[in-house]
């Protein structure tokens, strides 16, 4: 159809207003000024690439937070995948607790993160967390203080967000009611396990939405600064700091936005390279039919 | 063999979904639980129910940190984010899924640039953009960033929706001389209210519980959502215990009774939208 002038000025114009205020006038910010050397109360003045190589050769704590976000993007992006996958090809089958299971499986994905950082901050305190408390009457001795222990801290951090895969499950569940039951019951007929073909069927059909999910996963850790900082906030020392919370830390405590706003267009290039390199390994894209 | 081999899977799957139950429900209700006990129950660690209910615990939190406050503005955030997003977003969502116009595919795609940052790269830049507008330590400051950042996800499900609807409707509104903005007022958003309520709730829940912007862009306590109280208890009031577990519920409770009134269209929703990432 046809659209008068008016109409579609209009009509577009609040949201390009909002998509300009929020994302284009801010991104044009971050990347022109992370060519320079601008510091609280002073002028920006243009210096080059300067902040990038002072990031990648002397800067040990952002080299800290990209390996520890890259770790976590990658734990994501298999583990916690593998999880949700799996949660779904049980509920699949549609037994009696499905609908159950798949309801509070995401209740720790649909409250605020912060209240998640509150939540495991308790669990996991050592005088009265539930879980040192359970670990003791298992006969257990001398437990960590968790997010304050040095060798615990990281894996203490992981956990508030590795289990819950509710996203993924839900995901590639809808996707496996598009499926043809005519498949599974001709593999059926054909002798194949359930097993079989879960393996050799169902997960290659469902290989797009288990990209995508993996997008979102990978993505989602260049997000997590309020869990840490409920939690850890990057400590001890720098065991578990992140890109997000070294743009914080950069820009809201020392000052230097010039160089947070380069931490910005690393993040912003890591996430694109991640969704490239996930799309690849998993063939979206190309269309199969 | 077989029938051994079947009663380990049943057993292997049956812990393996009790435990991902457990991890989901057990720390909500145990902090559910702990909040109406005293300080020294916790203390002391026990699992079961509280000798007495009591709401100590709620009355105190709401005296440690201005809860109210926080409240009021989470819900005038997240209501009118919710509201505005849905409304002023269908209405660029519309022009793009039913109209031909030179330009149109560069409008899609920008609209969903926005999937491809990450929010905290422009913590920084956000901060200077709204400083500099004026809109920093305002509601509608937050109000405008949380419009923005359910912009990719609302105009995905809402065109979706649209270029469902048969093109006959809109031709005989306009013959019976129906303008073009009652056309749409009238007849298009009615039908169009599935996909309204998923992209509610989608821009609700993420209004109610986002923390970093939040943090950022607001500096008064008159002005701070709900999520920044907890931030307040862990720094400041440590040791009161029952009031922490107090103001955790509160800042839950309101989020899983939208997920569970709604939960159908969150899950439609978010099929809906993982489809174009």
């Amino acid at each position: 159809m046809k659209i008068k002038k008016k109409w579609l000025v209009i009509f577009l114009l609040p949201a390009t207003l909002i998509f300009a205020f929020v994302y284009a006038v801010p991104v044009a910010m971050l990347v022109t000024t992370s060519f320079t050397d601008w510091v609280v109360a002073s002028d920006p003045h243009f210096n080059g690439i300067d902040n990038y190589i002072k990031l990648f050769t002397q800067d040990t704590q952002f080299l800290h937070a990209t390996t520890n976000t890259l770790l976590w993007m990658l734990l994501q992006s298999t583990i916690h995948i593998l999880i949700g996958v799996l949660v779904a090809l049980i509920l699949s089958r549609k037994k009696f607790y499905w609908k159950f299971t798949r309801t509070v499986y995401m209740f720790p994905n649909i409250i605020s993160s912060a209240a998640i950082g509150m939540l495991f901050v308790m669990l996991l305190n050592p005088s009265f967390g539930i879980v040192n408390k359970g670990l003791e009457a298992l006969g257990f001795q001398n437990l960590p203080n968790w997010f304050s222990n040095s060798s615990t801290a990281f894996f203490a951090v992981t956990i508030t967000w590795l289990p819950f895969a509710a996203t993924v499950t839900i995901l590639v569940m809808a996707e496996m009611t598009s499926l043809d039951p005519a498949i599974m019951e001709a593999a059926k007929v054909d002798g194949a396990t359930e097993f079989q073909t879960n393996i050799y069927i169902i997960l290659p059909l469902m290989k797009n939405i288990i990209g995508t999910t993996t997008v979102l996963g990978a993505t989602s850790m260049l997000q997590k600064l309020d869990i840490l900082m409920m939690t850890t906030k990057g400590g001890p020392g720098d065991v578990t700091l992140n890109l997000p919370l070294y743009v914080y830390n950069t820009a809201f405590s020392a000052k230097q936005f010039g160089l947070a706003n380069s931490i910005g267009v690393i993040m912003i290039v890591l996430g694109l390279v991640a969704v490239g390199l996930i799309n690849r390994i998993y063939g979206i894209g190309k269309k199969d039919y | 063999m077989t029938n051994v081999k079947k009663v380990v899977t049943k057993v292997l799957i049956f812990l393996f979904i009790t435990t991902i139950i457990i991890i989901s429900v057990g720390p909500l209700l145990w902090v559910l639980f702990s909040s109406f006990k005293t300080n020294k129950e916790i203390l002391s660690g026990s699992l079961g129910l509280p000798a007495v209910f009591s709401f100590k615990n709620y009355v105190d939190a709401m005296k440690i940190a201005p809860i109210p406050q926080f409240y009021g503005n989470s819900i005038i955030v997240a209501g009118v984010a919710t509201i505005l997003n849905v409304f002023l977003l269908s209405m660029a969502a519309y022009v793009i899924a039913r109209f031909d116009w030179k330009g149109k595919n560069f409008f899609r795609m920008m609209f969903s640039v926005g999937l491809l940052i990450p929010g905290a790269a422009l913590l920084l830049p956000l901060y200077q953009t709204m400083t500099t507008m004026h809109l920093h330590d305002t509601l509608s400051g937050l109000i405008l960033v949380y419009i923005a950042f359910g912009l990719p996800t609302t105009i995905f499900v809402m065109s979706s929706y649209f270029m469902g609807i048969p093109k006959e409707l809109e031709e005989s509104a306009y013959l019976d001389g129906c303008g073009f903005f009652r056309t749409f007022r009238t007849i298009i958003l009615p039908i169009a209210k599935p996909a309204m309520g998923t992209a509610a709730v989608l821009e609700f829940l993420l209004a109610w519980n986002e923390f970093q912007f939040a943090l950022t862009l607001t500096s008064s306590n008159t002005k701070r959502t709900l999520p920044i109280a907890l931030y307040y208890f862990k720094s400041q009031f440590a040791s009161n215990y029952g009031a922490m577990f107090a103001a955790t519920i509160l800042v839950i409770i309101p989020s899983i009774i939208v997920y569970i009134a709604l939960q159908e269209q969150v899950v439609s929703g978010l099929s809906a939208g993982a489809v174009k990432a």
